[in-house]
């Protein structure tokens, strides 16, 4: 059975599949590292005092530059902590709105039968493709007749008009692949419309509305053109605003700026960590045949 | 009383029709089964029937009171569907006992009712699995179950073992069979298989583009098909048809003229047929024809190819039609392919269908024929 040729070749295979695992691992390993290596940067040069941002920036922190001089003028900074829950409020806030305004509207585009029903669609496409600054300026107009300028519920209303069509886009794609079963069998069972909605479908799409939060949270977070033009005050500043108090005409303080930019980091891994667990639930499988 | 009445239903997608006006009484308690080819609408009839689907036109009456317009949940039925359709994110009890948690009736009365149904169906041991740690065929339990609960005037299914391997079908079947005999209430049953319609059903719908083709019990259906539609739908193997020509009427029937036949009289009976009609199609179902002498049978054919089922063979032969000629066999016969056989059949088992389709009415009803053939 186990001639000498077999196992020759069982072993040559056995060493391809080995160098192919690793050239895989490789390419993954060397995209990581470009991704990561900014982000490392940043928190590593946080630690730092100024001469050692300066003169030795890729180096790690050691007795000579290691410093909390950044993250102490941050925190000492009263204000840092109001734009940091501005931040919070405004991701969150927008995020709620679009998930849920989002899932609703991809359920009617894909469930009902309606006489506008490819209109909207094509609406929302359009959403997509024009982006949202280029209309800034009558934005502004719209929340300066509103009296809603410097709140932020302003930032929270542009912001989840940017992320609705893509939300709504990729939510009807996958609505349609629900089983119509599942739906017709809520109604035998004797739920409204709202309820099938509320009880069988948002369930059964937990997973998408995760992956749909991921891409639109990042955005939120990290917008800097909205809150400078509709919330600059300073009670409704956000946290990438706040950072550019340190950054003056003349100096800037990196220590602080960089120590601003790793604590604003935290709460996003926070969110996405939150979200990522519904990303592998997978918790369709088995509802319908397969 | 939970009986089913359709009248002339009508269903229109836009300006397509597809069901065009179908008429239908189910008796209380009984069994019906809509079969059809795929696209014929017996899905699109079944989920008018449960209130999924707006009737375009007509009326559909649930132990005698219109229902067209009230909604699904509250027309008293229950249905089961092809992809089981369990709720995921519930457990076995949690799909049973939702419809009822749903109408508020209360706790003990849930748990009694969800437990009854899992001792009828053998899911004590699962109830606390979600689905996706079900077998398929647990999970179609759990389907059922979750209609059984509700306690419905009327069940519906639609194609519910389709998704089943053969085995587990089969057992299925007979499960869905004593349920019924158990609960006797009215079913209806929606498939394409035509062995699960011969076996479940008290009637049989045939439908046929959106129309019924014929109702009747499996037999009436066998044997005394309406048209050359059902007799081809019904029976397995299918019914072989040869063209056939008219040559006359006589005391004892139709006499046709059959080219790898010749001339013979087949005991049917005239009505309905014009006096000029000439062309006709000849059926013989393949469990009705006999094996006999070449040298002096009626018919000849040559073996093109032999189907071995341990039980019984098929031999499919060339008799000079358009299309094989299947015949039903011992399992133990000798016939190889490229052999000729000859082939014999009780003139009271063929079926004559005029050039249109319909079938020319046998002259005796199938008590003769439902006596064993010896096939
Ligand atoms: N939403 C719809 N819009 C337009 N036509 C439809 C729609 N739903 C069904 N049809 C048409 O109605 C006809 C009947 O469909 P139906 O699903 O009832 O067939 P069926 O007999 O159940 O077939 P199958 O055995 O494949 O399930 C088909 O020709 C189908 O194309
Ligand atoms: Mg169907």
């Amino acid at each position: 059975m186990n001639t000498p040729v077999r196992t020759a070749r069982a072993r040559t295979s056995r060493l391809r599949r080995i160098s192919g695992t690793a050239s895989v691992h490789a390419v993954l390993l060397g995209y990581t590292l470009i991704a990561v290596f900014p982000v490392f940067l940043v928190m590593m040069n946080s630690f730092k005092d100024r001469r050692g941002i300066f003169g030795e920036p890729l180096s790690l922190p050691h007795a000579g530059t290691f410093s909390l001089e950044g993250y102490a003028t941050v925190l000492s900074e009263g204000s840092f902590a109001t734009y940091f829950g501005n931040s919070l409020i405004v991701t969150v806030a927008s995020l709620f709105l679009i998930l849920f305004l989002g899932a609703a509207a991809a359920h009617a585009l894909a469930e009902y039968r309606f006489r506008f029903n490819a209109l909207l669609k094509i609406y929302m496409i359009v959403g997509i493709m024009v982006p949202i600054r280029l209309g800034t300026v009558a934005i502004l107009k719209l929340m300066v007749d509103l009296n809603l300028v410097n709140t932020l519920l302003a930032l929270i209303l542009v912001y989840t008009a940017q992320g609705l069509p893509v939300a709504v886009f990729i939510l009807t794609e996958f609505m349609r692949t629900l089983s119509r079963d599942i739906k017709d069998c809520a109604r035998i069972d004797g739920l409204s419309e709202y309820r099938i909605f509320l009880e069988v479908v948002l369930p059964l799409i937990r997973p998408v509305l995760a992956t749909v939060a991921v891409f639109s949270m990042i955005p939120i977070w990290n917008d800097l053109w909205f809150p400078l033009i509709l919330a600059s005050s300073d009670a409704t500043k956000t946290v990438t605003l706040g950072v550019q108090q340190f950054i003056g005409q003349f100096t800037v303080n990196w220590g602080a700026v960089l120590a601003a930019l790793s604590i604003a980091i935290l709460p996003v891994l926070g969110l996405y960590a939150l979200f990522s667990r519904q990303l592998i639930a997978g918790i369709t499988s088995g509802a319908v045949k397969g | 009383m939970s009986d089913l009445t359709l009248r002339n239903v009508i269903k229109s997608y836009g300006s397509t029709k597809v069901i065009h006006g179908v008429d239908l009484q189910v008796r209380d308690g009984e069994f019906v089964v809509f079969v059809g080819p795929s696209g014929c609408g017996k899905s699109t009839l079944l989920r008018m029937i449960a209130g999924l689907e707006s009737i375009t036109g007509g009326e559909v009456a649930i132990g005698g009171e219109i229902v067209n317009d009230i909604s699904p949940a509250d027309r008293g039925i229950a249905m089961v569907f092809q992809s089981y359709a369990l709720y995921p994110h519930k457990d076995v009890y949690g799909n049973m006992a939702f419809a009822l948690r749903h109408a508020g009736v209360d706790k003990a009365e849930i748990d009694a009712r969800v437990q009854r149904a899992a001792d009828i169906l053998g899911l004590r041991d699962l109830l606390h699995r979600r689905p996706k740690e079900l077998s398929g065929g647990q999970r179609q339990r759990v389907a059922i179950g979750r209609a059984i609960v509700r306690d419905p005037k009327i069940f519906l299914f639609d194609e519910p073992l389709s998704n089943l391997d053969a085995a587990l079908r089969v057992q299925m079947r007979v499960e869905i069979l004593r349920l019924h005999q158990r609960l006797k209430t009215t079913m209806i049953y929606v498939t394409h298989d035509q062995v699960e319609a011969m076996t479940l059903a008290d009637r049989i719908v045939v439908l046929h583009g959106g129309r019924i083709a014929q109702v009747g019990t499996p037999l009436e259906l066998y044997h005394h098909p309406d048209s050359i539609f059902v007799a081809g739908f019904i029976g397995s193997p299918k019914m072989n048809f040869l063209e056939a020509a008219l040559t006359g009427w006589s005391q004892e029937g139709a006499h046709v003229q059959v080219p790898s036949l010749g001339e013979i009289v087949v005991p049917v009976s005239r009505q309905g047929g014009s006096e000029r009609e000439t062309g006709a199609r000849l059926g013989i179902r393949p469990e009705h024809v006999q094996l006999a002498d070449p040298a002096t049978a009626a018919m000849r054919g040559e073996v093109l190819v032999v189907e071995r089922l341990g039980g019984e063979t098929y031999l499919h032969l060339d008799v000079g039609a358009a299309d094989p000629f299947v015949v039903k066999t011992d399992g133990a016969v000798s016939a190889r392919s490229g052999e000729h056989v000859g082939l014999a059949f009780p003139p009271h088992a063929l079926h004559l269908f005029s050039a249109s389709g319909a079938a020319f009415p046998h002259r005796e009803r199938h008590r003769t024929l439902a006596e064993p053939q010896g096939a």
